[in-house]
């Protein structure tokens, strides 16, 4: 990504943009360090994708490290994966192993850049061993959680709370994911790039393409979910609302999903999700490589409505995307993705596949509706989850942990 | 006069430390142990966080009781408190502390909270960044004040009434350093009714108030 802040003040205002260069002249040549296990696919890589370049645009000297691991070490961090939003896991001796020498490997090649960085910012668990094996660092250590681990399955985060404990601070996406640490945690929702290949506003022709590409019917309702094909996102539940729906409504549906790196899970799930699509024509499964980010825009711009039908959700950047594009999202009432749906007005907040049949029903018979609540939503992800809105948080933030990180006050 | 410094601010929240409360007699407890910081970040703050268009009340508190503990007659109680019109927020502790005890004192069961929607007790740091623009005059105000964000208008006209001088505006506050000529602008100021206003209506009748001051002279 080679956009520069400039680039998004037609977008957010000039005084957003010139907030974070006087911020950012504050921090001139520090040098920050993210670290994360995948480069591609989900969400932290696509932050990591537009922050990293940003950070250096507003004047720090910032670079992503990603670490490197072995099939086994990505089969025991999605345990733990599962097991930090609260599914019962049994992760042995042995995995905890296998995931403490990868991150001793990974430490024998990044020790130069981690221990001379100002800030270190290791983003969930995968990497979060790194700290302890750190000795004589320069720098403070932010854990950055992403995943709602607002109830954990004890035994996963009895482990990993050891590590977390060493770190400077921490960060979680809304504070009822925040765990009982000794340092201080800040509350730091996500955000979408506006100008991002997933986000940018398409030509129609570049809608038509998709569409044609996947034989959608231009007639007839579309729904359409992307998420990874993953059992907190329920794309089987997505099914039963569709299949609820479609007895009196010509509806169709799109379940797309791409594939990440550290999620060894997916192609069970996948599977799952083809069985129950059986053969109906109207339900489109579409296994995307982690690259297709203006096929997931023009999807998201062809869809009537979006769905988000987790049962667990971090934040859920896919309600944002969908947001963005104007849409109201028919989500799961868990997670960031309440902090999103404001209910009846950019959307609505489901429990059930019932409660999500019941909602598309509605908003199929009111047309209206739809355009209005899209409307709202887009308003509000440009006054609040926008990338400019979390790179100041992200700025301040740093700032801040360089003094007092508990002040009132702080002028800079 | 000084020309006046316009500053953003932004919110750099945290958790405060505090258990989250699951019902309404920890709601209590944590009330009464938090500090001031925590008190003002959900009397006042909630105002410069992600929020959608007019929430039913403008205190966290009064939204938790309606939407969590579905009690309605503790959530209007709360919510027409206004933190603006005490002396303090020790005094504004007190008064919270005595509209729950008299509801405690009322219900047959403990108002409580479904797991997952506990109230959370955050905190805040107020994050000021001098905008490097400046206002010269009375006159200019108003114009200076549209073109503001948010963040300067909370800062400027809400978070100022936790500095010194003190329950005043940084606006009223600059004026005075001319008071008798600029008499009529501080009054302008000091008659709006505030607390119940989203940033950008805020702003608004700030603009108008000033406006209505500049057509009289």
């Amino acid at each position: 990504m080679s956009m520069t802040l400039s680039a998004y003040e037609r977008i957010v205002g000039p005084s957003a943009i010139t907030q974070l260069y006087r911020l950012g002249k504050k921090l001139k040549g520090r040098r920050i360090v993210h670290v994360n296990s995948t480069r591609e696919g989900g969400g932290v890589a696509e932050i990591l994708d537009w922050m990293v370049p940003l950070m250096c645009d507003v004047g720090l000297d910032a670079s992503w490290e990603v670490i490197r691991g072995t099939e086994e070490f990505f089969e025991v961090t999605k345990k733990i994966h599962n097991g930090l939003q609260g599914r019962p896991v049994d992760i042995s001796h042995k995995d905890w192993k296998i995931f403490q020498e990868v991150n001793e490997a990974n430490m024998g090649r990044l020790r130069p850049i981690l221990k001379s960085a100002d800030i270190v910012v290791v983003h969930d668990p995968q990497p979060a061993f790194l700290l302890p094996l750190c000795d004589g660092r320069k720098g403070k250590w932010i854990w950055r959680g992403h995943i709602d681990i607002s109830r954990p399955f004890r035994p996963v985060w009895k482990v990993l709370r050891t590590m977390l404990e060493k770190y400077d601070v921490s960060i979680f996406s809304m504070c009822e994911f925040a765990q009982s640490l000794p340092h201080t945690q800040f509350i730091v929702t996500p955000s979408i790039d506006p100008l991002s290949p997933k986000n940018r506003d398409l030509e129609p022709a570049d809608c038509e393409n998709v569409r044609t590409r996947f034989g959608l019917d231009p007639d007839r309702p579309l729904l359409v979910q992307i998420s990874r094909f993953d059992r907190f996102k329920d794309p089987v539940g997505v099914i039963q609302a569709y299949r609820l729906v479609r007895k009196v409504l010509p509806i169709q549906l799109v379940l797309a999903g791409g594939g990440a790196a550290d999620d060894p899970e997916g192609k069970a799930v996948l599977e799952d999700v083809q069985e129950a699509a059986a053969d109906d024509p109207d339900i489109h499964v579409l296994e995307l490589p982690p690259t297709a980010h203006v096929t997931i825009n023009a999807l998201q711009r062809l869809g009537d409505i979006i769905l988000q039908k987790s049962t667990r959700e971090g934040f859920g950047l896919t309600v944002t995307e969908g947001m963005w594009k104007g849409k109201p999202v028919i989500g799961g009432d868990t997670g960031g993705i309440r902090l999103q749906v404001v209910n009846h007005h950019t959307g609505f907040l489901v429990n059930t596949p019932e409660g999500a049949a019941h909602r598309i029903r509605y908003l199929l018979h009111h047309r209206e509706r739809i355009s209005e609540m899209g409307k709202d939503a887009r308003e509000f992800v440009r006054e609040n989850f926008l990338l400019t809105r979390h790179l100041r948080e992200y700025l301040t933030l740093i700032l801040a942990i360089r003094g007092d990180a508990t002040a009132r006050l702080l002028e800079v | 006069m000084k020309p006046f410094a316009v500053k953003d601010c932004a919110l750099l929240v945290r958790m405060s430390g505090l258990p989250p409360a699951i019902n309404l007699r920890e709601l209590r407890e944590r009330v009464a142990a938090c500090n001031e910081n925590v008190l003002f970040h959900h009397f006042c703050e909630s105002l410069l966080r992600p929020a959608f268009d007019h929430p039913d009340y403008r205190n966290d508190f009064a939204v938790w009781a309606k939407w969590y503990l579905s009690d309605r007659v503790l959530a209007e109680r709360l919510g027409i408190l206004d933190p603006y019109t005490v002396n303090s927020l020790e005094e504004l502790r007190a008064i919270t502390l005595d509209i729950i005890d008299e509801r405690l004192s009322e219900v047959v069961a403990i108002p409580s909270a479904a797991p997952g929607d506990e109230f959370f007790f955050l905190e805040a740091t107020t994050v000021v960044i001098d905008t490097g623009e400046r206002v010269n005059s009375p006159k200019e105000l108003g114009a200076a004040i549209r073109k503001m964000t948010n963040g300067s208008i909370f800062f400027h006209f809400l978070e100022a009434r936790r500095r010194v001088p003190v329950g005043m505006d940084d606006f009223s506050a600059w004026l005075k350093g001319e008071e008798k000529k600029n008499a009529k602008y501080i009054r302008t100021l000091a008659s709006i009714d505030f607390y119940f206003h989203s940033l950008s209506n805020l702003k608004e009748e700030i603009i108008a108030a000033l406006a209505k001051v500049e057509r009289k002279r």
